[in-house]
């Protein structure tokens, strides 16, 4: 009978050996080294001056803002309506590739299927592949080369949405209200990074925490992380999970659209560049911040509760008439309101917008302010 | 039941040669509306039916079919007799197994190359990416796939190996070896068991979509590869416990 036991016991031991390696490696993931303290200002100015121009990495999103599960990757979907509210649901895998400051390539990995946005010097170009749409911007040149001064300090790439856009969003937005700290170091994809925490002073905000993971070699931003008040899980997360810092091959900036697939063909018009004819899919920062105000829209008070309040017919046509919206939306007193563990939008039934990082109630007073001296 | 596996993409491809209206882009299986611009396309959808259902229910009843089938013929006593010994009886059979993966695969995409070669244009591939590679590469990307849905389906042969050496009917261990693989699939869609799925086997299954990317995406075959040579390890280790334990009466 022992041995009989006996020659179970290789199986019994692979199985352990395996447990083990999985044990030690989530460990070791998670193990940092020890890097030389350094203050705010110092990892703030490492940001600043950070010299990266050619990358190549893989990126992870994860958003858990407890909406229902939306996939509105299927066919169909136009560049410009890559709708946020997808990438404000669930994960994403990404792949970017960027080379110097006018070619840069980001690849979203779907399941059997990929969307492709290709920047290279006057040409942009996305791909769908689920189905085999291409869509062609020809930028004038005069766009092109008017802010290259301005781009010599800004990050490589403003349109896509990295980690490092992301982050400059953020630290573009500090002020007063935000207490920076450094919260010891963590590890980015198999780099040593300071990790770079953003408070809200306010208590009026659903912000929780902003932690920035800076490269402790390059001052590059690898991740970027907020949480949410009373919620344990980062209610967004975007970081490279793989992250090579040589040149990409010059070739994965060539597109030519395949055959047989339909093309569009745009010509940008002569506004300035900023995103806004790419689909930069970034979560909460396409949430409108503090001090960037758009088109027609106010901003009530400052800093992490602020709100932004857009007047009656500025939402983008078929928005609220979306399912994938209607499903998350709310009916309040007044309109329907989306809420969300991070943001919060309060759309009236007379087509105002309000929308900010605090509870749906503060939206709703602050339409109730603006109301009085209309009437 | 090779010759069911090639019909597959036969039948895909004559479906798609009859039928008068063009298919709509983004419906049916990946790269069903390609087939008629591009035949090559035949042979990635085929393996894209297949690897869900049909893949997995030969190789389980083949799987299912290695010691069990012995034992109910009445032969496993016999193949015992020899001075082989046990271990080398079940490397031997798994290695069967792992013959028969390959074989499948190969069937799938070798007959899909052919209907689709016969049946329509062939010219450049178009990737996931966008990018398009000649017809060289894309035959090397389509063995690539092969390959990977050979990998994934070697740890299922494993597992019907160790479900085979527990009982003595075979129809038993191939339906019990079918199952697991559709369970393990229905489990790797739900959202609620997310921290499941990577244990699964089957959760990379459909990965090899990665391998139809520019560049390549290796990070899914390599993992899927780790995946499955860990049911190997752990299913073979527990299938020699098991058999050489075994009380052979038949």
């Amino acid at each position: 009978m022992t041995r009989a036991r006996q020659r179970w016991l290789p199986a019994l031991l692979i199985s352990l050996v395996f447990g083990m390696a999985v044990l030690f490696g989530a460990v070791q993931a998670g193990a940092t080294g020890s890097l030389p303290p350094k203050t705010a200002d110092e990892v703030l100015a490492m940001i600043a001056h950070t010299q990266v121009r050619e990358l190549s990495g893989t990126l992870e999103q994860t958003a858990e803002l407890g909406l229902p599960g939306i996939t509105a990757a299927g066919p169909g979907v136009a560049p410009g309506a890559v709708s946020a509210v997808e990438f404000l649901t669930g994960s994403h895998t990404a792949r970017v590739y960027v080379d110097g400051p006018s070619k840069a390539r980001l690849q979203i990995l779907d399941r059997m299927a990929e969307r492709d946005l290709v920047l290279n010097g006057g040409d942009a170009w996305f791909y769908n592949s689920s189905d085999n749409s291409a869509t062609h911007w020809s930028i004038p040149p005069s766009l092109m080369t008017a802010p290259t001064e301005s781009r010599e300090a800004a990050p490589p790439r403003p349109g896509l949405p990295t980690p490092e856009a992301l982050a400059s969003r953020f630290l573009a937005a500090i002020d007063a209200s935000t207490e920076v700290s450094v919260g010891g170091s963590s590890s980015v994809a198999g780099r040593s990074a300071y990790r770079l925490l953003l408070n809200p002073r306010s208590a009026a905000t659903l912000v929780d925490s902003v932690a920035i993971d800076v490269d402790s070699q390059t001052g590059l931003p690898l991740g970027v992380e907020v949480r949410a008040n009373g919620q344990s899980e980062p209610a967004y997360a975007l970081a490279y999970t793989r992250l090579d810092l040589a040149a990409p091959d010059a070739s994965l900036f060539d597109f030519v659209p395949p055959q047989g697939a339909t093309v569009n063909e745009k010509v940008v018009p002569a506004s300035p560049v900023p995103s806004r004819p790419l689909p930069a899919p970034s979560g909460p920062a396409d949430q409108p911040h503090p001090g960037q105000p758009h088109d027609g829209a106010t901003v009530i008070g400052s800093g992490w509760d602020a709100v932004i309040s857009l007047p009656a017919g500025t939402a983008p046509a078929g928005l609220l008439t979306s399912p994938q919206l209607a499903q998350a939306l709310q009916p309040v007193s007044g309109g329907h309101a989306l809420t969300t563990s991070l943001i919060s939008v309060l759309l009236l039934d007379d087509g105002r917008i309000y929308a900010g990082l605090v509870p749906v109630e503060r939206l709703e007073s602050a339409a109730l302010q603006s109301n009085v001296p209309a009437e | 039941m090779l010759i069911a596996l090639a019909a597959v993409p036969i039948l895909i491809a004559v479906a798609v040669k009859l039928s008068s209206r063009p298919a709509t882009p983004g419906r049916g299986p990946l790269f069903l509306d390609r087939i008629t611009q591009n035949g090559l396309f035949v042979a990635v959808t085929a393996l894209v039916v297949c690897v869900p259902l049909f893949l997995p229910l030969t190789i389980g009843v083949v799987a299912g079919d290695t010691i069990a089938g012995e034992a109910n013929l009445g032969t496993l006593r016999y193949l015992l007799l020899a001075p082989a010994g046990r271990i080398r009886l079940l490397l031997v059979k798994y290695a069967g197994t792992i013959a028969f993966c390959c074989a499948a695969t190969a069937t799938v995409a070798a007959s899909g190359a052919l209907a689709g070669v016969v049946l329509f244009p062939v010219g450049p591939v178009t990737l996931l990416s966008g990018d398009t590679v000649s017809v060289g590469e894309s035959a090397l990307r389509t063995m690539l796939i092969a390959a990977y849905i050979t990998v994934s389906l070697m740890g299922l042969g494993a597992i019907g190996l160790l479900i085979s050496t527990f009982t003595d009917a075979p129809v038993g261990a191939m339906a019990a070896t079918i199952v697991l693989s559709v369970t393990s699939q229905v489990l790797d869609n739900l959202p609620q068991l997310d921290w499941l799925h990577p244990w699964l086997f089957s959760h990379h299954w459909l990965g090899f979509a990665d391998l139809l990317r520019q560049p390549i995406a290796w990070t899914s075959f390599g993992e899927n590869a780790l995946l499955q040579s860990a049911y190997i390890a752990v299913c073979g280790a527990a299938a020699y416990a098991k058999f050489l334990n075994k009380d052979v009466l038949s």
